[in-house]
């Protein structure tokens, strides 16, 4: 690891407008959290035209602390109300909430944030080791690794997502067609242009990124708008007592590792890693009837894991190029308006970015930690803003930023019907997530796919004879094998934790 | 607090939508099959070339052949599962309403600028999607209405089209 970069990011993580992008990112980030609703995905899809303007650094600074910040948003819901603001968050209501319906709400915040903290932190630290190592071997990479990555990449977001493999297959593949919109990457030709100038640029990444998660989102939540709103128990101080801290200070530890590991899975993300940590906290504890009824530690594993994977789960992205999840696709977008191209290459080239957005991760979890502990109270006094007033107001930053990306009215149309989709996509059981991930990725697995045809002269089989494609096709062919056993624990664990669920009530 | 009551009265609906029936898990296969033959069709209409030259029609085509695999696939699982589509309900005429909203307001921008539709769009969906009072609508579409054009247009310098200069 070369140090004097690091340092230098450290420089650059701390000038001025940075530590204010840092702030504003991670409070938008706890508040959307905190809001059910708009996810991160969607938020940063629709804040995007905004960093248009802005500096590469401080944008991707500013849009990487909305991801982890409502990390930690969702789970002050998850606690008090037992809604959780984001899936990763939805273990944590098990116990968060039995312990805040005990009056210790405060104390299981606390731990929460603080068990965020040093998941986030930690999992900031390997990443420092680790990214180096994998850009440099990545760097080595031609056409035909970059296929078959690609190909890895999709075909864990969309089977680890939620949704059925087959759905997730679907899903992808209209994704891959829509990038082919425009001329075709290595001749020209125009491809499904319809003859209108409007298409033949292709369709700007933004603008799905916007349609389907953006309007999407809200359209599908309008439909289900008449949600009973809860009321807020009340809490005290989210501090943590010393008999907390003791029983949580090894699941702490231990979701830390497991976030961390299961973050660089493509898909696997945060959610899954929340999930695994519950698993494993029950697992190692010496009386598992006690969770669900109000266990510390099945606050602390979760919470640090998910956390550690929110900040794991930046390193395909930074060192690859390849996002891991719906998020880190909308991130991608975000560095290539900015004219960055994510990975193996971003480490040598823009070193002040890369280092400058890792280091700036350390002062943005400080901050939640130090944010959260007072101003809970306040955040969770937002959830009584009515949805139905945020949505429209969301829908008009939305279409304001759409046409501020070409000055174009049709973008707007386009977004629109992109949200139809993505309503329709959720009704009909597709994720959106391999959808965008598929689109993100299109035109490097095309024009990788039919580079490497060329270099093997039409023989497929040479992607599997070439030494570092072969063993990429062999870890293709692995996660494929170990894949469905993974879903198959969660799905056993969600099982469990909704039946706990419905005996806690 | 009306619009407590009116929440409370329809509180009753289930948390958790309905799944759809077996038509809808047809639709849902459907729509990829389609997709695919129509873009398959449309492949062959470029050049696909051969796998060592590689034409601009290839790639697409590849795609295609994977939608109409992983449709037929659908239609093969979930003919048994039936469970993982939403059933439609009276709300998805609200959606339609609001993205038909929304184009007209896309419509009207570079005729009218930007203020006028924004302050229309906002209270007709306040008052009648949001069910907020006339008051209320009224207030908000003016007020967010005015904080958009200070922080965009003055604040943000964004080139949007508007009526109003300074």
């Amino acid at each position: 690891m070369d140090f004097s970069s690091v340092l230098s990011g450290f420089a650059v993580a701390f000038e001025w407008q940075n530590i204010l992008f840092c702030l504003l990112g991670v409070t938008v980030g706890m508040l959307i959290g905190v809001l059910p609703g708009l996810g991160p995905a969607a938020t940063i899809a629709i804040l995007l035209p905004i960093t248009y303007n802005l500096e590469p650094t401080a944008a991707v600074i500013m849009l990487a602390g909305i991801f982890y910040g409502a990390q930690y948003g969702g789970t002050i819901t998850s606690v008090l109300l037992k809604l959780p603001g984001e899936a990763s968050t939805v273990v944590t209501a098990l116990d968060g909430h039995a312990l805040a319906r005990r009056g210790e709400a405060g104390p299981a915040l606390g731990i929460a944030a603080i068990a965020s903290f040093i998941g986030g932190t930690a999992s900031i630290i390997l990443l420092s080791f680790i990214a180096p190592a994998l850009a440099g071997v990545a760097l080595a990479f031609g056409p035909a690794e970059y296929t078959i990555l690609a190909l890895i990449g999709i075909f864990l977001v969309g089977t680890l997502g939620n949704g059925s493999v087959i759905k997730s297959a679907a899903a992808a593949a209209a994704g891959l067609l829509l990038a082919t919109v425009g001329l075709d990457p290595l001749l020209g030709t125009p491809r499904f242009t319809f003859g209108t100038d409007q298409l033949a640029d292709g369709i700007d990444f933004t603008i799905v990124a916007m349609g389907l998660f953006g309007v999407g989102e809200i359209l599908y939540n309008l439909e289900h708008r008449n949600r009973p709103q809860a009321a807020v128990p009340s809490f005290g101080r989210a501090i943590p007592g010393r008999l907390h801290w003791l029983k949580s200070r090894l699941a702490i530890l231990r979701g830390s590792v497991t976030g961390f590991v299961l973050g660089i899975l493509p898909g696997g993300g945060a959610t899954m890693a929340s999930l695994v940590a519950y698993a494993v906290e029950k697992r190692t504890a010496k009386d598992p009837s006690r969770f669900g009824k109000g266990a510390i530690e099945g606050v602390a594993g979760p919470e640090s894991a998910n956390n550690a994977a929110a900040t794991s789960s930046f390193i395909p992205l930074l060192t690859l190029g390849i996002p891991a999840n719906a998020t880190m696709a909308v991130l991608f977008g975000a560095l290539m308006l900015q004219g960055i191209t994510p990975g193996p290459g971003l480490m040598s080239d823009h070193p002040d970015v890369f280092w400058g957005v890792v280091n700036s991760m350390y002062l943005g979890n400080l901050l939640l930690l130090i944010l959260s502990i007072p101003l809970i109270g306040l955040f969770v006094r937002m959830l009584k803003v009515r949805p139905g007033i945020l949505a429209p107001i969301t829908v008009v930053i939305t279409m304001i930023g759409t046409y501020s990306i070409r000055n174009n009215a049709f973008d707007m149309l386009l977004v629109i019907g992109l949200g139809l989709l993505g309503y329709g996509m959720r009704k009909l059981g597709f994720e959106p997530g391999p959808f965008v991930l598929a689109f993100v990725l299109g035109s490097l697995l095309e024009a990788s796919f039919r580079r490497s045809m060329r270099i093997f002269g039409g023989d497929v089989t040479e992607f599997v004879q070439q030494p570092v494609s072969g063993t990429l096709v062999a870890i293709l062919v692995l996660t494929v094998v170990v894949v469905p056993l993974l879903r198959r624990v969660r799905t056993r664990q969600t099982a469990n934790a909704e039946e706990e669920g419905v005996r806690a009530d | 607090m009306a619009d407590a009551e009116t929440e409370a009265a329809q509180g009753e609906q289930p948390e958790e939508p309905r799944a759809g029936g077996r038509v809808q898990a047809v639709v849902a296969g459907a729509i990829p099959v389609l997709l695919g033959a129509v873009a398959a069709w449309l492949s062959f209409g470029l050049n696909i070339g051969s796998l060592t030259e590689p034409g601009p029609g290839l790639w697409p085509l590849i795609v295609a052949g994977l939608l109409v695999a992983s449709g037929i696939g659908i239609i093969a699982v979930t003919a048994k599962t039936r469970r993982d589509t939403e059933a439609f309900t009276r709300g998805t005429v609200a959606v339609l309403a609001a993205a038909g909203g929304l184009a007209v307001y896309a419509s009207l921008y570079e005729i009218v600028g930007f203020e006028v539709p924004t302050v229309l769009l906002l209270f007709a969906w306040l008052r009648f999607l949001s069910r907020e009072s006339w008051l209320m609508s009224a207030i908000l579409a003016v007020a967010v209405t005015a904080v958009a054009y200070v922080l965009f247009i003055i604040g943000l310098n964004v080139p949007l089209p508007h009526l109003i200069a300074f």
